[in-house]
């Protein structure tokens, strides 16, 4: 049952999304599964079956003209143009993105910890040159990780570049494994968005307490504390992220005006704006608006009222998208 | 033996689906069922003719489709009715057949004929 419908769908798959055309898919899978059902009640294997099936489908050219898609039937070498990624790479994609996921978040946390060293040296008293290795050295090691991880990731680039398409089956297997993530990311994704806003109570709490531990002040470590802990929370957001956007972006492969696209990407339909200039602004917002905050609270030290900036810009982007969003 | 020329078939797939639904409304598979069983196997109609055929007669006006679950399975189908001007179709079809039939029927040998033919070429 699973290779005719695998065979349906992929008959369907560059067709237009249209009334007409699901109808007829709708249609043409009533046919195939009685007559699948009554093959195997006659005693006929699954093989034979599904073999019969198939044979006494037809071509899809007869109904073309029906539906009013001649023309693409007819254009379907262009489509075919579309480089069909298989299901071991699919696996294999997937597999590459949960490494480079993971590489690419031990980077940025090595990044947010590197200057703990400086702090640790300040309070114990002693030399500074270690906390400047220790610096050096986790963004070395950053960006080893960073440059690392995108060389690995690069073989797919093609996946940005040329016009992809995946079959039903391997769609399908992708949405099964999105769907078994979902729990993951959500739990993940919340964890790591808790550590960053309880960040700053451990830091408090020492700072009210006024504790020192063996001679030195436990104040100077507050802010240590306080980086390890938005390091995880940023690590764990960045790992559950990346990963999920790896099932995403397979899903968005296929073209989502045909009946493959159908599949998936009308719940995830790319954002479109109603101009040229609109999509540029969208684009650089986040990027823009995290700058103007590190160079708020680099400028100021204020960075317990700077965090202000995100739930305002929060807003500013709804509002934004709500107005430049093509509807 | 000859499987069935699809090229001639194909201006009667319409008479066919018209005949089985003079009987009762029917649905895809079970059209495609009787039309293998009266034919004794000898022309299976493809899914997709079928389908061709139920768009373009519905379009026309000749069988309309309804959805139902008349064998009470609790799966839903789309069944087709024959309308008046669909039974109009299927008489001037019929007639138009008879005519072809007797106009070709002319030029085509008898079984035992053959031999005869060929010594006279």
């Amino acid at each position: 049952m699973e290779a005719i419908r695998n065979y349906l769908e992929t008959m369907f798959a560059n067709l237009p999304n249209t009334p007409e055309v699901l109808r007829a898919k709708n249609e043409l899978w009533q046919m195939m599964e009685d007559k699948y059902n009554e093959l195997i009640a006659d005693g006929k294997s699954d093989n034979e079956a599904v073999g019969t099936v198939i044979a006494e489908f037809g071509n899809l050219d007869e109904i073309s003209e029906d539906l009013g898609i001649g023309s693409f039937v007819k254009s379907k070498s262009q489509d075919s143009l579309r480089r069909n990624i298989t299901m071991e790479e699919a696996k294999s994609y997937l597999h590459d993105s949960s490494k480079y996921a993971y590489r690419l978040a031990l980077g940025v946390l090595l990044c947010i910890i590197s200057p703990t060293g400086a702090i640790i040296c300040d309070a114990l008293d002693t030399s500074y040159i270690f906390g400047l290795l220790f610096l050096m050295g986790s963004i070395a090691a950053a960006v080893i990780m960073f440059v690392y991880s995108s060389i690995t990731m690069h073989h797919w680039d093609f996946l940005k570049n040329e016009l992809c398409s995946t079959d039903f089956a391997t769609t399908n297997y992708v949405n099964d494994q999105k769907e078994r993530y979902c729990t993951t990311y959500a739990l993940l994704m919340t964890v790591g968005i808790i550590l960053c806003v309880v960040s700053f109570v451990p830091a408090a709490i020492i700072d009210e307490l006024d504790i020192s531990f063996r001679g030195f002040d436990m104040d100077d470590m507050s802010g240590m504390l306080l980086l390890v802990i938005v390091a995880i929370g940023v690590f764990i957001i960045i790992l559950s992220y990346s990963t999920n956007s790896s099932y995403d972006h397979l899903l968005k492969l296929n073209n989502a005006s045909t009946v493959a696209g159908n599949y998936v990407s009308s719940q995830h339909p790319e954002t479109k704006y109603i101009s040229p200039t609109a999509a540029t602004i969208m684009s650089v917002y986040w990027q823009t608006v995290t700058c103007i905050y590190l160079i708020w609270s680099f400028l100021s030290f204020g960075w317990w009222y700077t965090w202000i900036i995100w739930p305002i810009a929060g807003i500013i982007s709804s509002v934004l998208n709500g107005a430049f969003k093509k509807h | 033996m000859n499987s069935i020329s699809s090229d001639v078939i194909r201006g009667y797939n319409d008479t066919i689906i018209l005949f089985l639904l003079l009987q009762h409304p029917s649905y895809g598979y079970e059209i495609s069922k009787h039309i293998k069983t009266l034919t004794d196997e000898k022309y299976i109609i493809k899914e997709t003719t079928l389908y061709s055929a139920f768009t373009r007669m519905e379009k026309n006006g000749y069988i309309e489709s309804f959805s139902s679950d008349k064998e009470g399975s609790g799966k839903r189908r789309t069944y087709y009715r024959i309308t008046d001007s669909g039974r109009e179709y299927y008489k001037t079809k019929c007639s138009e057949w008879n005519l072809t039939k007797e106009v070709i029927e002319n030029f085509i040998l008898k079984e035992d004929d053959y031999g005869s033919n060929q010594e006279l070429s």
